[in-house]
Formats: C-alpha cells, sequence, structure tokens
C-alpha cells in the first residue's frame, strides 16, 4: 500500500533520516522503534508530507535549510511531493505526536473539523464509531479539549484523525505519557480499529513491548538510520533488541 | 443617557470596524493592514455604482461588498500567499497596498466631503428622550446579525470549523485535510467584505473621504490590541471600553481629541498587559 524507499531528511547538514525504507501492506499494522530524537517523527512527518510544510516556512523565513530525498510510492502513485492536505485527501491521515488537538475547541469540535473531508453520513457513522470504540469519550463531548487528561486526549486525537476517514494511519508516540491503563486502552482500540475498519495503521514508540503484540512488521530505528527490521516475532527472539528496547 | 446610547452606537461602529480584522488575524494569523483602504474603496465603488452606473443602493452596494471581497482574494493569492509566516513582511506588504489603494482615489480626485452615500431610511426615533436616527440604530442591529451570523458560521459550517482549526493549530489541520492556503483565501475574503460591510453601514453618517482609510486601521487596530489580537470575545470587550471612552471623550473634550484617547488605549495595553486585556492565549498556554 505504502512503500518509501531511500528516505533522506537534512536539518542543515544534520542528516535526521539516513536512507530509510519502510514498507506498509494493505490491513497491515506495522511499527516503527527507536529513542528519542532517533528520527521516528521525522519519518512521520515525511510519510504524511508535513516535513514539506516545515522546509517550506524555514525556506522562507531563511532559517535552516531542509532537504528531503527519497521516494514514496502510494497505491503505485508517487507522492513525495504532494502536499500534506491532498496526502490526507488520498487517505494518510497523521494523528502526531503529543497529540496537537484544538484545544480551545470542545472534543465533539474536534471531531468535526476532523470531518472536514468526510460526507455528512460518513461522520455521522464515524462519530457513533469513535464513540463505540473509545466510550469515555461520550461523557467529554463538550469539554474544552485543552483541558483533558493526555489519556483522553490521546483517545480524542485518535478518534479525530478516523473522521478524517484515513486509509493509512500514521500514529506518532501514541503512548506518550500515558498511563498502563491507558496504554492498554489505546492498544485495543488500534487492534480494533483495523480488524473493523480495515485500516493500515503505522505506529512509532519509544518502547516496543506493548506494541510489538499487535505489529506485523516492525523497524527498528538509530540515530536515523534503519538498524533492523522483522515480524514481532523475530525481533522479539532477537538478543540485542531484547536487550535495548523491550527493557529486560 | 445620551451617553450610554451613543456609546452602545459607537461601540457597534467600532465593533464593525475591528471585526474583519480580527477575523482574519484569529483565523489565518494574517495581519491585513489594508483593512483601512478596503473600508474605503468598498465605499467609493458603492458610490460609483450608484452615480455613475445608476444603480439603485442595494444592488450597488452587494456589488461592492463582492469587490471588496475580491480585492482580499487578490491580496492572498498574489502577495500574502508567498511571504506567509513572516509577520513582519505581511504588515509592511499590506499596509503599502493599503496605502496605494487609498493615495489612488485620492489621485482620482475623490477627495473633499461630496461624496456621500444613503442612509436606509430617514427618520429619528426617540430612545429616552434622545434623538437617534434609523441609521445608527441600523448600525447596531447589522453588527449583532454580523456576529450572529459569523458564530454560527465558525460554529455550523464545515469550512467554519475548518478555518477554527486551522487558527489553533495549522499543522494538526493540515494532516486532517485542511488546505492552508484555501483558508487563508477565505478568511481574507470574509474579512474584506465586513470591512466593506462597515464602511456601507457607517459612510452614510457623513461622506465618503480618503482620509477614514487610515483612521479606520487605526481604530481596528486599537481594538484588536485593547481586547487581544485575534480573541473575539476580546474584540467585543474592547470595542465597547473604547467606544465609550470615544463618546467621553468627545462630550467633555472634544472631537479631535479622539484619536488621541484611542492611540493612549494603545500604548497603555502594550504598557500593561502587551497581550491584550482579554486575550488568554498566554494563560492556556502556562496551564498546559
Amino acid at each position: 500500500m505504502l512503500a518509501a524507499e531511500g528516505l533522506m531528511v537534512f536539518y542543515e547538514n544534520m542528516l535526521a533520516l539516513n536512507n530509510i525504507a519502510v514498507r506498509c501492506g494493505a490491513n497491515q499494522i506495522v511499527g516503527v522503534f527507536g529513542a528519542n530524537s532517533a528520527g521516528k517523527s521525522t519519518l512521520m512527518y515525511a510519510l504524511s508530507g508535513i516535513i514539506l510544510d516545515l522546509k517550506e516556512k524555514e525556506r522562507m523565513r531563511g532559517g535552516e535549510q531542509i532537504t528531503v530525498l527519497g521516494k514514496i510510492t502510494y497505491d503505485g502513485r508517487e507522492i513525495g511531493t504532494l502536499k500534506p492536505h491532498l496526502r490526507a485527501r488520498l487517505g494518510i491521515v497523521l494523528c502526531p505526536e503529543r497529540r496537537r488537538l484544538f484545544p480551545e475547541s470542545s472534543v465533539i469540535e474536534n471531531l468535526k473539523i476532523g470531518a472536514f473531508m468526510a460526507s455528512r453520513r460518513q461522520a455521522r457513522e464515524t462519530l457513533d464509531y469513535v464513540l463505540e470504540i473509545f466510550p469515555p469519550l461520550k461523557k467529554l463531548l463538550r469539554r474544552p479539549a485543552g483541558f483533558l487528561s493526555g489519556g483522553e486526549q490521546q483517545m480524542a486525537a485518535i478518534g479525530r484523525a478516523l473522521m478524517a476517514q484515513p486509509r493509512l494511519l500514521l500514529l506518532d508516540e501514541p503512548l506518550l505519557g500515558l498511563s498502563p491503563a491507558y496504554q492498554q486502552v489505546v492498544m485495543e482500540a488500534v487492534k480494533l480499529i483495523r480488524e473493523t475498519k480495515k485500516i493500515s495503521i503505522i505506529v512509532t514508540e519509544q518502547y516496543a513491548r506493548p506494541v510489538i503484540p499487535i505489529v506485523d512488521y516492525a523497524y527498528i530505528m538509530e540515530n536515523g538510520s534503519g538498524v533492523m527490521s522483522g515480524t514481532g516475532r523475530e525481533l522479539l527472539d532477537n538478543p540485542d533488541v531484547k536487550a535495548a528496547y523491550f527493557g529486560v | 443617557m445620551e451617553i450610554i446610547i451613543y456609546g452602545i452606537v459607537n461601540s457597534f461602529k467600532l465593533i464593525l470596524i475591528a471585526f474583519g480584522f480580527t477575523l482574519v488575524y484569529g483565523t489565518s494569523r494574517l495581519p491585513n493592514f489594508a483593512h483601512g483602504a478596503i473600508f474605503v474603496f468598498t465605499g467609493f465603488v458603492a458610490w460609483i455604482m450608484m452615480h455613475k452606473l445608476n444603480l439603485p443602493f442595494l444592488p450597488a452596494a452587494v456589488l461592492a461588498l463582492a469587490s471588496a471581497a475580491l480585492v482580499g482574494v487578490v491580496i492572498y493569492q498574489f502577495i500574502l500567499k508567498r511571504i506567509r509566516g513572516m509577520s513582519m513582511n505581511e504588515i509592511i506588504a499590506t499596509y503599502a497596498i493599503g496605502v496605494a489603494l487609498i493615495e489612488t482615489f485620492r489621485w482620482l480626485g475623490f477627495k473633499g466631503t461630496t461624496f456621500t452615500l444613503p442612509v436606509l431610511r430617514e427618520g429619528v426615533v426617540f430612545i429616552a428622550d434622545v434623538p437617534v436616527d434609523y441609521q445608527r440604530l441600523l448600525v447596531v442591529a447589522i453588527g449583532i446579525v454580523m456576529l450572529a451570523a459569523v458564530w454560527a458560521f465558525t460554529k455550523f459550517t464545515r469550512t467554519g470549523l475548518a478555518l477554527r482549526g486551522i487558527a489553533q493549530d495549522e499543522r494538526a489541520a493540515m494532516m486532517l485535510g485542511i488546505d492552508a492556503d484555501m483558508t487563508g483565501t477565505l478568511a481574507m475574503a470574509l474579512g474584506s467584505a465586513l470591512s466593506g460591510l462597515a464602511a456601507l453601514m457607517l459612510f452614510p453618517l457623513g461622506s465618503i473621504v480618503v482620509e477614514a482609510g487610515y483612521n479606520t486601521l487605526v481604530f481596528a487596530l486599537a481594538v484588536c490590541i485593547v481586547g487581544g489580537i485575534g480573541s473575539w470575545g476580546g474584540t467585543i470587550m474592547a470595542a465597547f471600553v473604547l467606544g465609550f471612552l470615544q463618546v467621553i471623550t468627545v462630550t467633555y473634550l472634544a472631537t479631535h481629541f479622539q484619536m488621541v484617547v484611542t492611540l493612549a488605549a494603545i500604548i497603555a495595553t502594550l504598557i500593561i498587559r502587551p497581550s491584550g486585556f482579554f486575550g488568554k492565549h498566554k494563560e492556556l498556554e502556562e496551564r498546559v
């Protein structure tokens, strides 16, 4: 469904992504693991096209020069130069790190803004679906999103991304700062979304442990480079990986 | 009593003048310093439509509003789009366009006080023994209708919600498929049309003069700065504070002190609370 090859991103002279290749098949869940600053978010920005906006803004400001190289194909189509909102229209929706909800809008308004591209019917159906997989949101609909707890925000953020009718959902560190209980909720939901909605999902995380049971395939990144990849099982059985990413 | 009634009318004048500016800034972070020029532009376009093309007031008004919106779109598409995100450049560019527009009218011979727009209905009513003409009542009514319409638009329509989204977090909105250039264009069109609406409401109270372009911009800025730039509630509150302040100044001092008081309010606000008296952004950021 999505294949990226030879992705390179430079911030001035700093290499943030070094020749990364990532694939995600239809209806797959793919994990990307790595420590802070390994380049996970940059990868997500590159896949969603946000990097092009960053680049443009920096260029106009006369700030950092950002260079993006490589090829991204989606459904057999080259999308590397497509602007982020057009990629979103093709179904690539990013649920960003730290969630970035619209803080002054209520939860329901966040969801409605998420439904910008959806038809009226899709919006209604997806809203029901979101409340079904995240029942706690029902009571929070009128609350400004800025006042929610981290776990509540994450549910709202995933809900908002779903409202945009994704076919490929990019989740950037969805477990960041969540309690183990909420981590469980979010991971269950991700699994459910793949099963019921037939959406492909790429999820990044620092700690692989809570995510690895649900991924079909995973990549491990270090300092901007891909160091290893394999199915969940393969990575679990690798002693080096175990020591470094599962905290065993 | 007079102060209260004329204070309210004057406050709504300021709301009409400032709301377009605050809408554009609040939704797209674009400081439209051509706001005052578009105000004058709309007045003259309406006048030309009426007196050169012999159209009645209403069609002329509609066409004038449409051309105001068009000016907004053109400014965005040809200039702001290319310098987006650099606020100093945005200010200089839009201000330059504004000056060019205003001075073009002056150069074309549109000066003096011979250019007037008609009031919709002649006549005066007495509210608690204070005479108020219909046009001033209309200013209040249109002000209320405009506030309600803009509120409903941003609350219930898809595009309106997109504007709210992009105002709060541009990049997050992009991830959901919202196009920043589309919303920027739309905001400029809407803001310019609102400036035009203010012109059509307020010029019948006097005559169309090019200087109004500069005064309008200063008033709009004053309201926005005192209220906290981009904050809608703040804009309305500040319009009332300044609106009454101006009327009190005119009553007890003299008309020409109006501008002094307005500018003093800007300076005082910038010294005491630079984010504006009702700007809530700071607080929210601190809490999160």
